[in-house]
């Protein structure tokens, strides 16, 4: 118990440095949220798996499946710990960037369709 | 999950049922893309790959999407890659090595990542280049060095790269050798005994032996149910031992009179110190055993170019900057994947897609003058304990006391709970997480 107190807040100050240091935190998103493409595809663009996608899911969705998981509320075999992983604050930068992929399969999608993507969530300082 | 509240742990399960739980699954298309030429800046920063597998190839996709316009080399040996990660799936039958195999025709079509089949023979840091075996000299501004695993034959009597090209495969690195155990697997006499000793830690995906060993058993359970199965280990514990060994419980009779599968732990004299390739005898701290199949998996070390280049250290592991993998003995020079010392992250094909994407990040950003995010990294680890029963391991890792250590709360393995439900759901996410996985690597 202590422990996950100590973590969440050394997270929390990891995160107050990242803004400290001026890092664009969509950015951090996208480094955050490129970690969950084993399972969900690259830019979370896996459509036919068991494995829901989350490129195009509404960020409100993504922040309360994510606190739920976190929280124990919601029934999970893997994401429930996953989720003990992330701040509040990184939940919702790697909702407002996966919100923003395109909702199609990620074989069918160009480097220029995804990067034009990118290029509006760098836009969001 | 409800509808699978009435299977048992044992019940098989079919398409149908998985179909019905999930709707039809389709196998995606895969994508193609025409070659086109990109025509890069002269004074386009050069990034030279070492290494087509997991780490090096998501490295140069991610490098691709941090930065449109640096030029990228790949440079690997074999045409093609065979996962190792399921292989232990094509030794019981699940699938075959075609389903394991892969190129990087997407990472230079789609990717405009040039690669080129060669061998990296030698490199010089002072001028920044590295040569190869066909002759070439490649100047890098950036090298990245994703070279695997090498084995410590050595450490076990009697053990060498000719005996375990012969009848003792290893098979952890996967390819001809998979194939080999399979045979010896399906051949291994009625009422038989095999034996998997599994390596001293670190090692390469620290779970695979132990789902190697329930593999077996899930397969000797059909095809020659008096055959035993002894698993000698020079370790007391092990990576998800708790629902491992609960599987083995449920599914082997684990610790009855009747079990398949027998654990003799370090403690016990599990260590195996000599081989016997004549009598089909391995000798350890607690006496001899004699069997039909001997499958020894070689304790392990950096791959052997790591070694050659000097990128290791005295543990024989390569030391990383812990947010950006650059090696801590080269600079400009970075290492992913197992070779690397990477604390509490396994060595797995998992963790390397995730150290790849921290790198490339790292390397993007330096390349513009950036300042360097901190690092977040993770791991998922699925096994199957049988056919249709997976167990995982999980974390999310950030740098902490300038050590790579689990985040938050998220470091766990499955909960054991008497909810037949829980294992076939990990057992089917293993399956689609392999396919995942390899299109988020290569595709």
């Amino acid at each position: 118990m202590n422990h996950r107190i100590i973590y969440g807040f050394l997270a929390v100050s990891a995160m107050n440095s990242a803004m400290a240091e001026n890092i664009n935190p969509i950015a951090k998103g996208q480094a955050m949220a490129w970690q969950c493409a084993p399972c969900h595809g690259t830019n979370g663009q896996e459509f036919e798996e068991s494995m829901p996608p989350i490129a195009a899911m509404p960020a409100e969705q993504f922040t309360k499946a994510m606190l739920d998981f976190r929280q124990g509320d919601r029934p999970a075999t893997i994401m429930d710990r996953v989720a003990k992983g992330f701040t509040d604050e990184e939940i919702k930068a790697m909702a407002s960037w996966f919100e923003l992929q395109p909702k199609k399969q990620w074989v069918d999608t160009s480097l220029e369709e995804a990067q034009l993507s990118l290029d509006a969530t760098r836009g969001q300082k | 999950m409800s509808q699978l509240e009435h299977k048992t742990f044992e019940q098989k399960i079919n398409r149908r049922d998985l179909i019905k739980l999930f709707g039809a699954s389709v196998v995606a298309a895969s994508g193609i893309f025409g070659a086109s030429e990109k025509a890069f800046a002269k004074n386009a920063p050069n990034v030279v790959v070492l290494g087509g597998g997991v780490g090096g190839s998501s490295f140069a996709k991610y490098l691709r999407f941090a930065n449109p316009d640096v030029k990228i080399t790949l440079i690997e040996k074999h045409p093609e890659y065979i996962t190792c990660f399921r292989s232990n799936d094509v030794i019981v039958g699940m699938h075959t090595l075609d389903e394991l195999t892969f190129n990087h025709q997407v990472l230079q079509s789609k990717y405009k990542v040039n690669v080129l089949i060669d061998e990296v023979t030698g490199a010089d840091f002072s001028k920044k280049t590295v040569k190869t075996a066909k002759g070439e000299t490649l100047a890098y501004d950036k090298l990245v060095v994703s070279p695997g695993i090498d084995f410590k034959f050595a450490d076990t009597e009697g053990f060498d790269a000719e005996v375990a090209a012969g009848k003792f495969p290893h098979a952890y690195k996967a390819g001809a050798k998979t194939l080999e155990l399979r045979k010896q697997l399906i051949n291994l006499p009625k009422g038989g005994t095999a034996i998997i000793a599994p390596p001293e830690n670190p090692y390469r995906c620290p779970p695979g032996p132990y789902e190697r060993a329930s593999l077996f058993a899930d397969y000797l359970k059909v095809h020659n149910p008096t055959a035993k199965l002894l698993v000698l280990d020079p370790k007391d514990r092990f990576t998800k031992d708790g629902p491992f060994k609960k599987a083995w419980e449920r599914l082997y009779g684990f610790k009855t009179d009747n079990a398949m599968i027998e654990w003799v732990s370090g403690s016990e004299g599990g260590k195996v110190n000599r081989l016997d390739t004549k009598n089909m005898t391995v000798e350890t701290d607690s006496g001899n055993h004699k069997a039909d199949l001997i499958n020894l998996i070689p304790n392990q070390r950096a791959g052997k170019l790591a070694q050659n280049l000097g990128l290791t250290n005295n543990s024989g592991w390569c030391p990383v900057d812990r947010n950006s993998m650059e090696s801590l003995l080269h600079k400009e020079v970075y290492v992913l994947g197992d070779s690397t010392i990477a604390d509490a992250m396994p060595k797995s094909g998992y963790s390397a897609n995730s150290q790849a994407k921290v790198c490339a990040q790292a390397v993007s950003d330096t390349l513009q003058g950036n300042q360097l995010g901190k690092a977040v990294y993770a791991n998922v680890c699925f096994s199957l304990a049988g056919e249709n029963y997976g167990v995982s391991i999980s974390a999310i890792y950030e740098v902490r006391d300038g050590l790579i250590q689990p985040k938050g709360g998220s470091a766990g393995v499955s909960p054991i709970t008497d909810k037949a439900g829980l294992p076939i759901l990990e057992a089917t996410y293993q399956k689609n997480w392999q396919r995942n996985f390899v299109k988020d690597v290569f595709s």
